[in-house]
């Protein structure tokens, strides 16, 4: 079969919200770009990390250079990505169990080194704001923490780089990375790359490629003959089905384990673990990381430990471990930018990795900056000052979307009562997004995320997709341009500037089959619970069971054996860690 | 007064109990939490349409039950034998028809047949409301499925789909919400009501008119009246001239709730039986071996409950009779009876959710005599004046097996005809 060939300045390997970070920024400063990403945005690390626009705070005493870099980019944040974030604020609180100890007087000390803003309240006065925390804290401060959406940040930035000219691929894997040997020595000029829903395989060519496949890229390297050593840190964070509290709440303590509650839309995170793990797609959940977070959540909230928990997920950090002086380094070593020209003689490929989701600007500002120094100088970078929804200013705050839902009509029936998503909506993230399984859908409008996890959703996003693919839509698709899902938008809101880059569904894919999207999501959601299936949630289970089994019959559709680029990765990381084996 | 039989749990097994227990001169009388299951199901009366671990539908039941115990020894239907079982549908069969809410079965009489569901995927079942049994899918007659713009719990155009890809003739159309109702975000129950007035009735029946097709049998969504729905469903098919069949749709399901309806109706109304919901047993108390009374929470204040006899109907852990904690623990939450579970949580769930065998965790649940009464480990008595009727069974997975009706059904049977008083 001939091989395709694309042509870009840049390329970019991961969707995550460094990668879209790059993209942004590169396309803003007039590279010419394309993204690849192996499965949807945010599939990684950034679509399952703990949600916290960190103010700086955890980090002042352990590691003060990160403090630094993430209160500079929380200021910058709030202002280019207003709608992802919701100006909770932050408490470090000091439980009795730390009452002892001499943290919370190095915490001040550090906060003003750092330029943390951080002011000391009466714990009555916290109490007042967070009822529900622990009554028995000594001190409590407040620092400027913020909620942040992922999946928002990384298709609100993915969508401003499209705007800039750049290409986006989803669901294409790089399979391989192509050297020449020029003069000097080897050169990456090409990357190989799998189209997993279109099964075909494209060449792109670059002048450079950035790896920016986080806990992947040492993977990604590795095609290059370069050394880079990843150890992928699995955390695990659990959904409550409540909002508990308002503000983020922080153990003033040595960062460890389960010491924040992250408020999230309609629940609360809390968090979270680092274990080591062989494999970055290892996501299984331990019985005792479970464990551990109920019991650190109830010295927070008492309580806690007989809160409802929806859901439990992990995600990985790209831990970069050094090479011996051997490379030119990180900038700051809170993440690794490495040229492996410099490095390990190889041209045309630059890895950046490591770093926090906060400071995802900072990395991609000095990725792009090292790529201009190797490809030739651009416009200065432009990301600091450049709002991703200019239409939209203002701050997330939890009744938006119930506001936009009943402000605006048009939008139709209520298809996920949990998280007020409309037929409107959902019609309009499969016209835009590139959708292969209900997943992705969950990632752009949030559906099956509450309490009933898909029970009553799942089976009418399928429906609703069906019409859509059978020309029975209720949305006229004219309605798109005006209002993109991504960004909640309602009708009223017109954003400044129309959608004009190519939209990339796959509604005609052979994958889409609804038969296979009700199966694999109910398997996503079903990955989810089985951590935390105890009292009022394995009674919503066996609801869903009797929708799913009883009524729908779902376990005898046609088409049983057809599977998607994710069908397996839902089995596979669907069990408790002691392998379910049937006992009798 | 207090009653011979306090009777716990007003889901179909619960309530059928009553009815038994009056109909025996017993004077029962029914508290729960609120109503059960039947108001998510299908309405149907499923009674075994899977074996564990085999794809293929089970088109005997009652053949297929030695198979079953193969498997599942301890299944409630070892415990009540085929005979029981068969008396106790063809009980609830002529109790519907006398209900003026008639139920029947397919083509043959001792099988299952299969109903098309939501999905156009086939479900085995025994016995259906008369409405529902058109849509049998082993009859010739091509499909016309219809659905309602702006209806969030039916979608035609998959239904029909799906049935095509099984070798039928299906297609599908829309019609206009507005016909029924001007609101949006409807549920089926409201849409039922909606149809309970012969105006929209009629409505409804001259918009479809013109679009069925001579030799078509017609599926509409079950939201053919609610109180009025036999009439609702005679006069479209006077109407229409076609079969016309309903397909239960997403919870709230309308064909459960007539069926809850109609008989709570019988037994509040023809029977004297009083059915109290809201009440949430909180304790008991029990010597020597039989339990003297049980104790409620209500809006009000606690209530104490004498009985000469306790038939529990609570429902497994979709109804609220067993639950548990994040430790791995899982009870029986009305007498703390001894549960059969894996103990290791670890051992609960399969990795897939759709494994043909099921979930090791829901198929946990009591051990019973042949009686119905609870028995420990040792295959002892428990409480000698106890019952346990429904979902509620070790070694049985009802919504796996699709026997959750037959289950109860049965199960009730044997409970109440099993009581004697001194
Ligand atoms: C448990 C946990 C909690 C966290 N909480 C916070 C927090 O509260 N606040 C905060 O600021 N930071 C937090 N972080 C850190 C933050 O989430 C990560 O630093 C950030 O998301 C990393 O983004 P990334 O784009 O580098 O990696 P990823 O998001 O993982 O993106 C890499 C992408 O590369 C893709 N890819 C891999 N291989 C290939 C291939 N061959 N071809 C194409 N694509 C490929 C992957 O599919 C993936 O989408 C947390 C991290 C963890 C693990």
């Amino acid at each position: 079969m001939p091989m395709r060939n694309l042509h870009t300045e840049i390329l970019v390997i991961g969707g995550g919200v460094t990668g879209v970070g790059v993209a942004w920024d590169a396309a803003l400063r007039g590279f010419d770009v394309i993204l690849v990403e192996r499965r949807d945005l945010a599939h990684g690390t950034s679509g399952r990390f703990h949600g916290l626009l960190h103010s700086g705070g955890r980090y002042v005493v352990k590691d003060p250079v990160s403090a630094r870099e993430c209160i500079h980019e929380n200021r910058i944040l709030r202002h280019t990505h207003a709608p992802c974030i919701e100006d909770t604020g932050g408490f470090f609180v000091v439980t009795p169990e730390d009452a002892q100890s001499d943290y919370p007087d190095r915490f001040v000390q550090a906060c003003a080194q750092t330029g943390v803003p951080c002011e000391e309240i009466p714990p009555a006065q916290a109490l007042r704001e967070e009822p529900r925390l622990n009554p028995a804290i000594s001190r409590v401060f407040r620092v400027p923490d913020a909620s942040i959406d992922g999946f928002q940040l990384v298709h609100l930035t993915a969508q401003a780089a499209r705007e800039a000219g750049a290409r986006i691929f989803t669901y294409h894997s790089v399979q391989d990375l192509v050297l020449t040997q020029d003069g000097g020595g080897p050169r990456v000029v090409a990357a190989r790359v799998h189209d997993t829903v279109g099964d075909e395989t494209l060449l792109i060519h670059a002048d450079l490629i950035i790896n920016a496949a986080g806990a992947w890229s040492g993977r990604i390297a590795g095609m290059a003959g370069c050394q880079v050593e990843i150890v992928p840190g699995k955390g695990i964070m659990m959904a409550t089905a409540h909002r508990l509290v308002n503000t983020v709440i922080n153990r003033c303590k040595w960062p460890s384990d389960g010491d924040i509650l992250v408020p999230a839309h309609t629940v609360s995170i809390i968090g979270t673990t680092d274990t080591p793990v062989a494999d970055p797609e290892d996501l299984r959940i331990e019985a005792w990381e479970v464990a551990k977070m109920m019991e650190e959540g109830e010295k927070l909230i008492p309580g806690f430990r007989h809160a409802r928990i929806l859901r439990a997920w992990a995600g990985v950090r790209p831990l970069y471990k050094a090479k011996e002086a051997a490379s030119d380094r990180d900038i700051s070593r809170q993440f690794a930018l490495l040229n492996h020209r410099t490095r390990d003689g190889v041209a045309g490929l630059i890895t950046i990795t490591g770093g926090k989701l906060t400071t995802f600007r900072l990395m991609a500002e000095k990725t792009v900056d090292l790529a201009a120094q190797e490809l030739g100088p651009r416009r200065a970078c432009a990301t600091a000052s450049t709002p991703v929804a200019p239409s939209q200013k203002d701050l997330y705050w939890l009744g938006h979307r119930l506001r936009e839902v009943e402000d605006h009509h048009l939008q139709h029936e209520l298809i996920c009562e949990c998280e007020l998503v409309t037929r409107g909506m959902l019609e309009q993230a499969v016209r835009n997004n590139p959708t292969v399984t209900l997943d992705d859908l969950r990632r752009d409008v949030r559906l099956g995320m509450g309490p009933c996890q898909g029970g009553f959703c799942t089976y009418r996003a399928v429906g609703v997709i069906h019409e859509l693919q059978t020309g029975e839509g209720l949305v006229p698709d004219t309605e798109n341009a005006p209002w993109q899902v991504d960004r909640l938008t309602s009708p009223g809101q017109t954003p400044s500037s129309p959608t004009s880059f190519p939209r990339q569904a796959h509604t005609t894919s052979p994958l889409y089959n609804p038969n296979l999207l009700l199966r694999d999501f109910l398997q996503e959601r079903w990955k989810g619970v089985i951590p935390i299936l105890w009292g009022q949630q394995l009674k919503q289970e066996q609801l869903d069971r009797l929708i799913y089994l009883t009524l729908l019959n779902a376990d005898h559709l046609p088409d049983p054996h057809l599977k998607s680029p994710l069908t397996d990765f839902y089995h596979a990381t669907a069990s408790l860690a002691t392998p379910s084996s049937d006992p009798d | 007064m207090p009653s011979d039989l306090l009777i716990i749990g007003a889901g179909l097994a619960g309530l059928m109990a009553g009815i038994h227990a009056a109909q025996q001169g017993l004077r029962p009388r029914i508290i729960a939490t609120g109503f059960g299951a039947t108001h998510w199901t299908a309405g149907t009366i499923d009674v075994l349409g899977y074996l564990p671990g085999d794809p293929e539908p089970v088109h005997h039941p009652f053949q297929a039950v030695p198979q079953l115990l193969a498997q599942r020894p301890q299944h409630p239907y070892g415990l009540v034998g085929v005979p029981a079982l068969r008396r106790a549908l063809q009980h609830f069969q002529e109790l519907t028809t006398t209900l003026g809410l008639p139920y029947g079965g397919g083509r043959n009489p001792h099988t299952n047949f299969l109903l098309p569901s939501p999905l156009g995927a086939p479900r085995p079942t025994f016995l259906a409301p008369v409405a529902q049994r058109a849509g049998d899918m082993t009859r010739e007659e091509p499909y016309l499925i219809v659905g309602f713009r702006g209806m969030r719990d039916f979608y035609p155009t998959l239904m029909a789909e799906n049935l095509t890809r099984q070798g039928h003739e299906a297609r599908a159309i829309f019609l206009p919400l507005d016909l029924i109702t001007p609101q949006q975000d409807n549920t089926p129950l409201h849409l039922a009501r909606a149809l309970d007035r012969e105006a929209v009735a009629m409505r409804l029946a001259q918009a479809l008119k013109s679009h069925i097709q001579p030799g078509e049998r017609v599926g509409l969504p079950a939201i053919l009246g609610l109180e009025r729905h036999q009439q609702v469903w005679g006069l479209m098919q006077e109407i229409l001239a076609a079969p016309i069949f309903e397909i239960p749709t997403l919870p709230p399901s309308v064909p459960g709730i007539r069926l809850t309806r109609a008989l709570r109706r019988h037994l509040e109304r023809d029977l004297q039986v009083p059915v109290d919901l809201g009440m949430t047993v909180m304790d008991f108390h029990a010597q020597a071996a039989r339990v003297q009374w049980v104790r409620t929470r209500a809006s009000a204040r606690p209530l104490k409950h004498r009985a000469q006899a306790f038939l529990l109907a609570t429902g497994g852990f979709l109804g609220g009779g067993f639950t548990s904690d994040t430790r791995g623990r899982a009870w029986e939450t009305v007498f703390h009876l001894p549960l059969t579970i894996p103990q290791d949580r670890g051992q609960w769930f399969r990795p897939d959710f759709l494994a043909a065998e099921g979930h090791p965790i829901f198929r946990g649940g009591l051990r019973a005599d042949a009686e119905m009464r609870p028995v420990d480990t040792t295959g002892r008595v428990v409480y000698e004046n106890v019952r346990l009727a429904g979902d509620l069974f070790t070694d049985s997975d009802p919504l796996a097996e699709r026997s959750l009706e037959g289950v109860a059904l049965a199960t009730a049977w044997v409970a109440v005809h099993g009581l004697k008083f001194a």
